[in-house]
């Protein structure tokens, strides 16, 4: 093999130090000097601005008073030894606090249009979690100590604000359990005819249940609420050898964006001041009326395919290639 | 004989402006909403513009229980995929184009033989309807962009305009862990900081490049930055991060800024 030219090999050792610089900082919870760098200069206006949004949303985070920073991103790759579903839990809280340092060095108070995602490569009994977003700052705002982390897209987070309330953070909430079916009530059925399986529908009570109460409190610590985009569960049956009971799994994780509302009553109230309202009829703008303080307006969305007027929920793909087993 | 010509001819006359293009006709792939968009915003298509290049990847052998790029690989991604940009760009050059717009850029392996790979730059080339040229990239050469006609409309209206489509691409080995490291965590949750580095390495490689290169084309910040982690039929352990985004410069001098109006909120009753 050709001995590579000077060139190379210094671009190799240059890369090669790099490394170890991300290899250590990672290891001691720092930021790697590469990224700092980075995130600095764009701060500085010295470098180019990036920013993930669309240009709708650049178009409205403008008018909002936002300015793009830099990009920020965040991994965290866990090995699940003990169990898979806690892993979740803790991947996604590593990396949203390796996301919030990065905003931080960028001066921002916000990063929006936060990403989820898993790269669809299986090693070992693994996963990353990642994150990547854009670090924006308020005009007129200094840079804030705690910026606050949205996995929304821009123009969510914009109507978010707009309607007072804050997007804050990620929270999670992850469960799962074991059972063995020592009395065989899941498999001999065959006699009963119809008849609730209540072994598993217990099991999938008591895991879907304590998910929902961890992620409450995971959100309690960010904001007053959360609107859980993302509801993931799995069950498996398992052999254990003759004479042995068959046991189940079911695990269940549910991610949210946290939000901090202030009073959700008299916003309900207040409502949008436009409406998209396709589906409109005559007969209830006739009910409704004079008396009617909504003001309805007809909207044409020119959008392809995913419009930002719907749901954001193929904003995480985390989940959505996931299939793998693992441990638990 | 000073007879105004109806508005309709005038329109008409004016739409085939477009017909620098030697055969009078247009090309596009544009969507409906998106050639009226195009229009909006005071371009018109003129041809759909091509560039291709079927590139031979090199082999590069690389230490197993090692974090590192493959910098054989990188190139040969980054330098296929420029191939195939200038050489669509050139072709929008002849037709006196003064941007692409809907860049598609896409990678095909060809099935008869692992190294080689096709990478297809596609994309209308527009020019300004009024023939301003304002619009083109610093070189003077066709502005690039992999933003759709809808989004080309919307940044124009957020008071920039599109420079050129910036990409960089890293490809990068993530090391294999030991036997023994296996064992060690066999029972408990941690973290395999050896594989997040890699991600961090790979990734910042990638960014720094794109971000180079809109220094490079002289823009004021990249909109639209996605990464793409891609295996194009390697080893496991091999990943390719492509970073790519379009560099936009502010409008300045063409549209005054307060000029831009401000967008509607809508709230959707449709899910």
């Amino acid at each position: 093999m050709k001995q590579p030219d000077a060139n190379t090999q210094a671009s190799r050792a240059a890369s090669e130090a790099k490394q170890a610089d991300i290899l250590q900082a990672i290891q001691q919870g720092t930021m790697p000097s590469c990224i700092g760098e980075r995130l600095t200069a764009s701060r500085e206006g010295t470098a180019p601005w990036i920013a993930t949004m669309t240009p709708a949303e650049l178009l409205i985070a403008r008018s909002h008073g936002l300015r793009p920073i830099a990009a920020v991103s965040a991994t965290c790759w866990m090995y699940y030894g003990y169990s898979w579903t806690e892993g979740h839990a803790q991947g996604w809280q590593t990396a949203l606090e390796r996301l919030r340092d990065e905003a931080r060095v960028a001066g921002a108070n916000a990063v929006v249009d936060v990403k989820m995602r898993t790269i669809p490569i299986g090693m070992e009994a693994s996963m990353d979690f990642s994150l990547i977003g854009t670090a924006v700052k308020v005009d007129g705002l200094p840079p804030s100590k705690d910026p606050v982390i949205a996995t929304v897209p821009a123009l969510e987070f914009v109507k978010l604000l707009d309607a007072d309330i804050v997007p804050t953070g990620i929270a999670v909430g992850a469960q799962y359990e074991w059972i063995s079916d020592w009395r065989g009530s899941v498999n001999n059925l065959f006699w009963v005819g119809n008849t609730e399986t209540q072994v598993l529908s217990g099991l999938w009570e008591r895991v879907r249940r304590e998910a929902h109460a961890e992620l409450r409190r995971s959100a309690q610590k960010q904001g007053n609420g959360a609107l859980a985009h993302i509801n993931f569960s799995q069950m498996f049956e398992r052999e254990q050898g003759e004479n042995q009971p068959k046991q189940y799994l079911a695990r269940h994780i549910v991610i949210a964006t946290t939000v901090d509302t202030p009073n959700v009553v008299r916003r309900a109230i207040d409502g949008p001041r436009h409406i998209d309202l396709s589906l409109t009829t005559p007969r209830l703008e006739q009910t409704q009326g004079a008396e009617s303080s909504l003001d309805f307006q007809m909207v044409v969305d020119l959008h392809e395919g995913k419009t930002p007027l719907k749901r954001t929920i193929q904003h995480h793909q985390a989940y959505a290639l996931n299939t793998q087993e693992g441990a638990i | 004989m000073t007879n105004e010509l109806s508005d309709h001819a005038r329109e008409r006359l004016k739409g085939l402006r477009t017909s620098a293009h030697s055969s009078g006709v247009f090309t596009s792939d544009f969507s409906v909403n998106e050639f009226l968009l195009v229009r909006k915003a005071g371009f018109e298509a003129i041809g759909l513009c091509v560039g291709s290049c079927v590139y031979h990847v090199g082999v590069q052998y690389r230490s197993w229980n090692k974090n590192q790029e493959l910098d054989v690989l990188s190139k040969a991604m980054y330098h296929a995929r420029e191939l195939a940009m200038s050489r669509m760009r050139a072709e929008a050059q002849s037709m006196g184009a003064d941007g692409i717009v809907g860049v598609k850029l896409t990678i095909k392996r060809l099935e008869w033989d692992e190294h080689l790979l096709e990478f297809i730059a596609i994309g209308t080339g527009v020019v300004h309807g009024e023939g301003h040229q304002g619009f083109r990239a610093h070189d003077g050469g066709p502005f690039t962009s992999d933003l759709s006609g809808q989004d080309f409309w919307s940044l124009l209206h957020a008071g920039y305009r599109p420079v050129e489509m910036v990409m960089g691409s890293c490809v990068y080995h993530v090391a294999h862990r030991g036997m023994l490291a296996s064992i060690g965590t066999s029972m408990s949750n941690v973290e395999l900081e050896n594989y997040t580095a890699a991600m961090y390495g790979a990734r910042e490689i990638a960014i720094e490049r794109m971000q180079a290169e809109a220094v490079a084309a002289k823009a004021e910040g990249v909109v639209g930055l996605d990464i793409h982690e891609g295996s194009h039929g390697w080893q496991t352990h091999v990943i390719e991060f492509f970073a790519v985004g379009t560099a936009v410069l502010p409008l300045g001098q063409e549209i005054a800024p307060e000029k831009i109006g401000d967008p509607i909120m809508v709230l959707s009753v449709n899910d």
